[in-house]
């Protein structure tokens, strides 16, 4: 009857919560099973880098650990750029360096010039059948093939020593160029006139920054592609100008061909300043 | 102001974005801080050129300080054009002094002695680029504002670009002016062509040659480098043929982006090659076709498509001496010798 029919559903419905209750339950076991894998992983982590440190360190190598207890995953990282840091600065040192590919060797320029770091310059010579240049990343206008025919195959020591010189010293010429058009663009008038080579630069002149006009024109040559001084200097002064600017042109035409660019303006600037 | 002056004007700055129109003026610097002041930039662009114009009236613009104008909008948005590479020779090896008065004077010289209706405007930018502007006239008319060539020359390298969308009569007397104002002999078209003026830079000055200075640093130093884990339960099917994919293409294609190209085309002279029993052709003569590649960027694409597996590695070295060979276009033709094959005609 009516009543049987009640309590089956009844039972069925005490059934149902059971199981429900049982589901839940499992589902919460999974949930803390899983929170409990991904700790362990974590810690598998930290102790796979612990194990690292300890074996380099056995090598004798340097190693920069914070906390010797725990070395995260961070710390290793930080340690392994410092030693790269470390050895790029050891290759600037030397100017060139290389290192042994699967088909050659990979070299790298460094140039540099009175003390300041400038750029790298990098090529990828083939060794096999005959020497010859893979890939580069020297300027286009730097005369590479030349060099390469007169030296690559016969005297490779000549050839790197040559494209270095050029290199260097092309790197020199613009960041004397570069330093001068930065600290002294007040005594030049309008821009320095140069070239991709940076070996003529023309530009007119003031001793002092306060003047509005630019007496003097200088010109500068650079004949010879290693050297990062000039090889010809003509200073010259406006037709309007005193007689006595003659002496000071003179003068400014020997600075230019002793010593960098902007050291030159350094040098005649300030004593202009001094006698203001 | 003249007219022909003033509509130039107004139509040079329709021409620029509107968010880019005062950044644009001042680097022109025709008109001054206070007068740029006045003008409404947030207006429609057909306001803001007529109120431009205005001021230029003011300030008595000529046809030389509105080129200027157009040459700082093309240099800004150089895409736009179709560039053409040259490539100029010299015999000797002397020091080139290049001396830019002397080039300039030079280059305008050569082209007025043979037509006196020009407009020349240079302007030269930092990376040694020097833009070369010219407008085009007759013997019997005013040059042609409208329709002008560019040219952008990087002193000391034997590589002039060329956006000429002109009459291709007076492409030989600008050959001839920039050859001699920068002390060349003869200069040839090269088979170069793209809308990406720095990507074709790149092809030719070898600038995209992979070496950065971060790239050498990872190969350098890859054995130092921090690999991340990889978790053993994912298992990854044929890992030996993808990674031999992945060093294929690296081999050819390098890491760094490729430089940007929108078309390779290669014109094919070869004779059809079919089993002789079909005998399609009877005639023994050669297959002329034209295969054309597009592409946003073709390069990219070409890269992408060993590792999506939608061709084999390597790829053929027609496609994937682009770069190297500074060329993309391309005349097959059949090679005369005993065997078969076809080769690529300089």
């Amino acid at each position: 009857g009516v009543l049987a029919h009640l309590e089956m559903l009844e039972a069925r419905a005490h059934e149902a919560a059971v199981k429900q209750e049982e589901t839940e339950q499992q589902e919460e076991k999974l949930a803390r099973l899983k929170a409990r894998v991904q700790e362990l992983r974590l810690q598998r982590d930290e102790l796979r880098a612990k194990v690292d440190l300890q074996q380099k360190r056995q090598l004798g190598q340097e190693g920069v650990v914070s906390d010797p207890e725990q070395p995260s995953a961070q710390a290793v990282l930080e340690w392994k750029i410092k030693s790269v840091k470390d050895m790029l600065q050891i290759f600037y040192l030397t100017g060139i360096s290389g290192k042994l590919t699967k088909h050659g060797v990979c070299f790298c320029i460094s140039t540099a010039y009175e003390g300041t770091y400038l750029d790298s310059y990098y090529l990828d010579l083939l060794t096999k059948p005959e020497v010859q240049i893979h890939r580069h990343s020297v300027p286009i206008f730097i005369p590479l093939e030349q060099i390469a025919k007169k030296y690559l195959q016969t005297d490779i020591r000549r050839f790197f020593s040559v494209l270095s010189d050029h290199l260097n010293a092309y790197a020199g010429r613009r960041y004397q160029a570069d330093q001068l058009q930065e600290h002294f663009s007040d005594q030049i008038e309008g821009t320095l006139q140069r070239n991709s080579l940076c070996n003529l630069l023309v530009f007119n002149y003031n001793t002092s920054g306060k003047s509005k006009t630019f007496p003097f024109n200088a010109r500068l040559l650079y004949g010879d592609l290693c050297c990062s001084l000039p090889t010809e200097v003509f200073v010259s002064w406006r037709l309007d100008a005193p007689a006595s600017l003659a002496e000071t042109a003179a003068a400014h035409s020997d600075l230019f061909r002793r010593m960098a660019l902007h050291k030159a303006f350094r040098t005649f600037s300030s004593a202009e300043r001094l006698v203001d | 102001m003249d007219e022909t002056v003033a509509e130039y004007i107004r139509r040079t700055v329709l021409k620029i974005p509107r968010n880019e129109i005062k950044t644009m003026l001042q680097k022109w610097g025709f008109l001054s801080e206070a007068q740029l002041q006045t003008i409404n930039f947030g207006q429609i662009k057909e306001n803001i050129s007529q109120d431009v114009v205005q001021l230029c009236e003011e300030n008595s613009a000529d046809i030389k300080q509105a080129a200027v104008l157009d040459i700082i909008y093309s240099h800004i948005y150089p895409d736009k054009r179709v560039w053409h590479v040259y490539q100029m020779n010299k015999t000797g090896e002397e020091t080139a002094f290049f001396d830019l008065m002397d080039f300039k004077k030079k280059f305008k010289r050569r082209l007025r002695s043979a037509l006196k209706n020009v407009t020349i405007n240079f302007r030269e930018y930092e990376d040694n680029a020097i833009w070369i502007r010219i407008a085009w006239g007759t013997p019997y008319t005013k040059p042609n504002q409208y329709k002008t060539s560019y040219v952008v020359y990087h002193s000391q390298t034997p590589y002039v670009f060329i956006s000429a969308s002109v009459l291709k009569s007076n492409l030989p007397l600008l050959c001839q002016a920039l050859v001699v104002a920068a002390n060349y002999h003869d200069i040839r078209e090269m088979e170069l062509r793209g809308h990406s003026l720095n990507s074709l830079k790149d092809i030719v000055f070898k600038r995209y040659s992979q070496l950065t200075k971060l790239s050498v640093f990872f190969f350098f130093f890859s054995s130092l480098l921090f690999s991340p884990a990889s978790d053993l339960r994912i298992v990854q099917e044929n890992k030996n043929e993808k990674e031999r994919i992945q060093s294929v293409n690296r081999e050819v294609f390098g890491d760094g982006p490729q430089p940007k190209l929108e078309f390779a085309q290669y014109k094919l002279e070869t004779m059809f090659r079919s089993d002789p029993k079909m005998d399609v052709l009877d005639k023994r003569e050669p297959f002329r076709c034209l295969v054309k590649f597009s592409s946003p960027h073709l390069l990219e694409s070409l890269k992408s498509l060993a590792p999506a597996g939608m061709a084999d590695a390597p790829l053929s070295p027609l496609l994937t001496c682009i770069p190297q060979k500074a060329r993309n276009y391309f005349k097959i033709r059949e090679k005369k010798a005993f065997f078969p094959g076809s080769f690529v005609s300089p």
